[in-house]
This record gives structure tokens, C-alpha cells and sequence, in this order.
């Protein structure tokens, strides 16, 4: 059969047994974000010590692409520097889980990607609110 | 049915090394070359733009454009002066709203709609009613994805004189349920409701009349009826016609214009301004002249045969759950399913492979799936040129990808 999308037998794998699946307990961020084509939803929670991700966790109910993307990504997170994060592309993520997407999927393995950002974009702006508090 | 296949020049595509099964047709439908040439031959020897030149060409194109519109009419059993050009349902349904809603629609009123409605008659009427300060209301459907009469008289009796209008679709995009519109028009016509029908799944795949539905409005597109895109339709009952204010203004539309106002000309030209798509129109006519020559009942009985052949092969399959009506006949085409533990998306991909085009999402009707706690459901939909034979190739597909994902 020949696809656009190679439903390979290792990323299956990672379809049915992802990392880093579940929440985090006290999770310094936690995002949700929806993909408007699909209605899926994506949670991610992060914890962020002294400017570095030390977990991070996903959960919801997604396609193939999506769980792949998400397991991946949050692998790499972990134990990375935010600023280092900060920088992470789209062609980055792409490129990371390695996947020959059609252009309607790409979505699907964003999906984290956008969740990601949005949680570190609210991150920045508490830490910028409780240092004013304290000023 | 006879072979139509050969007629459809895209269905000798390959795709992944697979003869194309194209069953995406409530999303848009496939044309014939017969539409193809007819577009073709306008632009080849036909083109100028209508109801204003005096030169042959001009009047050609206004008697192919006209005789479109009469073309239209006849086939819907309505009057050709009550045959809007539109760029489709979409907009039809959306200058029902804004156009007779502003005007006719006051605080406190409701409109009802069903819980099942595609986006595009849902949204206009949500802008519309915050606008006068109106409501919009939801017809549920049952378990086997139907509105009962019952639904639809209790709803009218709760909001007792407030429902002023029902717009409802013909046959749900997502479930394929055909609506009982000639009933719902004669229940609420009795409590002086109008009705607005979206019939972009009805035209195309059985005979409608607009007569004996007895409806006020009716809006369809020609895309998904073997037509061009960019064409569509908006019926109106002649009496509300009359009453209706243009909705847009310029060339084409006036009696007189001075430096300070302008006088309209009569419908439908009143509701078309600017330049028509006058290609789309002649393509629409040419699809409408493909569909009569086969015949629209022979189109319905095909379907409802491919209908009961997809639900039995669907049910052998193990964690597939079947959404809408059990059964076939009171569908069109349109099947939408979902497997445990398979994500819709991912078999749309397989099948893919397979040179099977299906759809995968919430086929605008987010609120339906949040309702029913789904995420996205794989749909289906077939017309006159599907074969059972498509209908394995799916399977088959099917079958891989429940075995790669599930």
C-alpha cells in the first residue's frame, strides 16, 4: 500500500503506548487547545523549575498523528531550557517526528505545538505579573 | 441504473497507485464532460455579460443565462421570476437571515432550527437574531437521528407565538436523515411559521418539489449536483418576494438612478447585482439536463440499493457504530460511522492509500458532535456513479485500518 502517511510499524507503537501521557499534579502551566477540523483536543501541563521543563504531560482523545506528535514533543521537552523551547519551529517539530504528512494532517501534529506555545506564552506573563507584584 | 462512469472524465485518475473511489459527494460532486464542454463552449463562443448589450453575443448570453434560470425552475416545479442566482447555499441561506430576518424578525421572537444543521443554517440565523434581539431555538433529534412531528409541535407550543420562522435542512449533511419537510410546513403554516429549507443534500439526489413541499424558502447548490461551483440557489414564495428589499446594490438592479436615489427593477434581477455567474448558471443548466435524462427516481432507488449494501457490509465490522438512521431508505447517500479506538482521521488516511476519498471531521455540525460526545466521525457519501464494487474497495480499507490502528 502506498500512503502519504506510513502508518510504520514504530510509530504505531507509539500510537499505542505513548509517553508522557496523563497530567501533571501541580503542573506550573496546563493548556487545552482544539483543532477547529477534527473538534480533537489536546492538554498539556508543564513544570518549570529555574527555567527548565523537568516534565511535561499530555492527555485527550486525538488521531494517530496527533498522539505521535504529542509523545515526541514532550519527550523532547523534558529537561530542556525554556529559552531553548522558546525557539522550537514548526519545520522543527516536523522534522522531530519525522513524519510524511499531507498538508490537511500537518494540523493534527501541531496541535501540541500551538498548545505548547500558548502554555509558555501564559508562563512568561505570570512570572512577569508576580514580579511586579513584588516590586 | 446505466453506466455512468465513463461520462466522468476524474474517475479515470489513479490515486496511490489505486483507480480513484470518489465518496465525498456531500462535501461536492464529481462532473460530467457533458457540464465540462457546455462551460467550455459559453466561454468558446458565447461570452459577454448580460441583460444590457444590444450586440449579438450579449443577447446570446442573456438567453443562455435566462434559459438556465427557466431550466432551474422547472426542475424544482417553481416560477422562473422566483429563481435567485446565488454563489450557493451558503449565501442563500445567509440572505434569508440578514435579508428577510432584519426586517421581519423583532425582540422576543424565535427561530427554530434542528439540533443537526450544517454551520451555514445555524450561524446566520445566530448573527441575525443577536442583531434584533431574537433567539434561536433547537428541534433535538431522537436516537435514530430523526425530527419527529411531535418534536416540532412541542417546540412551537413552548415558545407559544414566538416562532416566527423553521429553517431547517432537507437532509442532514452528517447523517443522512431525509426531513419530513412537507409536514413540518403544513404544522407550521397553520401557526403562521414560515419555513426555509436547506435542500444542498436534497435536490441533488431526489425529486423535489417546491409546490408540493409548500415551503418559503429553498436553497441549494449546483456543485453538489454535478454543476460548476460558484452557482447556487435561492427560492422564494413569490408573495414574500415582492416584500423583500434588495440586499445588494449596483449595476444590473435599477429602473432609474439619479445623483440622490435609485428605483429598482422587478425580481429576481432586483436580487442580483453586479455581473452573474453566468458560466455557472449554464453549467448548472447542463447538470440539471444530465440528472433529468437519467431520472431523478433512478437516481433515489440506486442510492437506496448502494445504501442497504454499505449499512450490511458496515455492520460486519467489529467496533464500528453506525450514526443516523438504521435504515436505508430513509437516508440519502450520506453514511457517517465511527470505530472504537480508531480516530477518524487516521482511516480517512488509509483509505487514502487505498485511492478512496472519504471525509473525516464534524462536517460543520460541531454542536451536533459535542452533543453526542464525538470527536470526528468518518463519513461516506455516494451518487449516481458509485458502484458496490467501491463500496469492497472501502471496506477493504477499512478492514487495514482498524487492523493497523485498533
Amino acid at each position: 500500500m502506498q500512503d502519504n502517511l506510513n502508518y510504520q510499524e514504530e510509530l504505531m507503537d507509539i500510537y499505542k503506548n505513548p509517553h508522557n501521557k496523563g497530567k501533571l499534579n501541580k503542573p506550573s502551566v496546563s493548556v487545552s487547545k482544539q483543532n477547529p477540523m477534527c473538534g480533537d483536543e489536546i492538554k498539556l501541563d508543564l513544570n518549570i523549575k529555574n527555567g527548565i521543563v523537568e516534565d511535561a504531560k499530555f492527555e485527550g482523545s486525538a488521531c494517530s498523528v496527533s498522539v505521535i506528535s504529542s509523545s515526541i514533543l514532550t519527550d523532547y521537552l523534558i529537561g530542556k531550557k525554556i529559552e531553548e523551547v522558546k525557539k522550537l519551529t514548526k519545520e522543527d517539530l516536523l522534522k522531530l517526528i519525522n513524519l510524511n504528512l499531507t498538508t490537511s494532517r500537518v494540523a493534527c501534529a501541531t496541535l501540541i505545538l500551538s498548545a505548547l506555545e500558548e502554555g509558555l506564552k501564559n508562563y512568561t506573563k505570570e512570572i512577569v505579573k508576580n514580579y511586579e507584584k513584588r516590586n | 441504473m446505466k453506466d455512468t462512469r465513463k461520462d466522468f472524465p476524474i474517475l479515470e485518475r489513479e490515486i496511490n497507485g489505486n483507480n480513484l473511489v470518489y465518496l465525498d459527494n456531500a462535501a461536492t460532486s464529481q462532473k460530467p464532460k457533458q457540464v465540462i464542454d457546455s462551460i467550455s463552449e459559453y466561454y468558446s463562443n458565447h461570452n459577454a455579460n448580460v441583460h444590457r448589450g444590444i450586440h449579438t453575443l450579449s443577447e446570446e448570453a442573456t438567453k443562455l443565462y435566462e434559459d438556465a434560470r427557466k431550466k432551474v425552475a422547472s426542475f424544482i416545479g417553481a416560477l422562473p421570476e422566483e429563481v435567485i442566482f446565488t454563489k450557493g447555499t451558503t449565501e442563500s441561506l445567509n440572505r434569508v437571515a440578514i435579508s428577510w430576518g432584519l426586517k421581519n424578525l423583532k425582540k422576543g421572537d424565535v427561530v427554530l432550527l434542528s439540533d443537526f444543521e450544517h454551520h451555514s443554517n445555524m450561524i446566520p440565523w445566530m448573527e441575525e437574531t443577536k442583531v434584533v434581539g431574537a433567539k434561536v431555538s433547537y428541534l433535538e433529534s431522537n436516537e435514530n437521528g430523526e425530527i419527529t412531528l411531535d418534536e416540532v409541535k412541542k417546540k412551537i407550543n413552548e415558545n407559544e407565538g414566538k416562532v416566527k420562522i423553521i429553517s431547517i435542512t432537507h437532509a442532514s449533511n452528517v447523517l443522512g436523515t431525509i426531513v419530513p419537510i412537507k409536514e413540518i410546513c403544513k404544522i407550521a403554516h397553520e401557526k403562521g411559521i414560515l419555513v426555509c429549507v436547506d435542500g444542498a443534500q436534497a435536490v441533488p439526489h431526489m425529486k423535489v418539489s417546491i409546490k408540493s413541499l409548500d415551503c418559503d424558502f429553498y436553497a441549494f447548490s449546483g456543485h453538489k449536483m454535478l454543476g460548476p461551483m460558484g452557482i447556487g440557489v435561492l427560492w422564494v414564495r413569490k408573495e414574500i418576494l415582492d416584500k423583500l428589499e434588495p440586499y445588494e446594490f449596483g449595476g444590473g438592479m435599477v429602473d432609474e438612478v439619479s445623483y440622490e436615489k435609485a428605483t429598482y427593477t422587478d425580481a429576481p434581477v432586483k436580487f442580483e447585482a453586479g455581473t452573474p455567474n453566468v458560466s455557472g448558471a449554464i453549467g448548472l443548466a447542463s447538470a440539471i439536463d444530465y440528472l433529468e435524462n437519467i431520472g431523478m427516481d433512478e437516481i433515489r432507488n440506486h442510492e437506496i440499493e448502494l445504501n442497504k449494501y454499505t449499512l450490511e457490509k458496515l455492520k460486519e465490522i467489529k467496533n464500528l457504530e453506525i450514526i443516523g438512521p438504521k435504515e436505508a431508505e430513509k437516508r440519502t447517500g450520506v453514511i457517517s460511522f465511527v470505530v472504537k479506538n480508531v480516530h477518524a482521521h487516521d482511516i480517512a488516511s488509509v483509505l487514502n492509500g487505498f485511492g478512496v476519498a472519504v471525509r473525516s471531521g464534524h462536517h460543520c455540525a460541531m454542536p451536533y458532535h459535542r452533543k453526542h460526545k464525538i470527536s470526528a466521525t468518518t463519513r461516506i457519501s455516494h451518487y449516481l456513479y458509485n458502484t458496490k464494487e467501491d463500496i469492497d474497495k472501502l471496506i477493504e480499507g477499512i478492514n487495514k485500518a482498524t487492523e493497523l490502528l485498533g
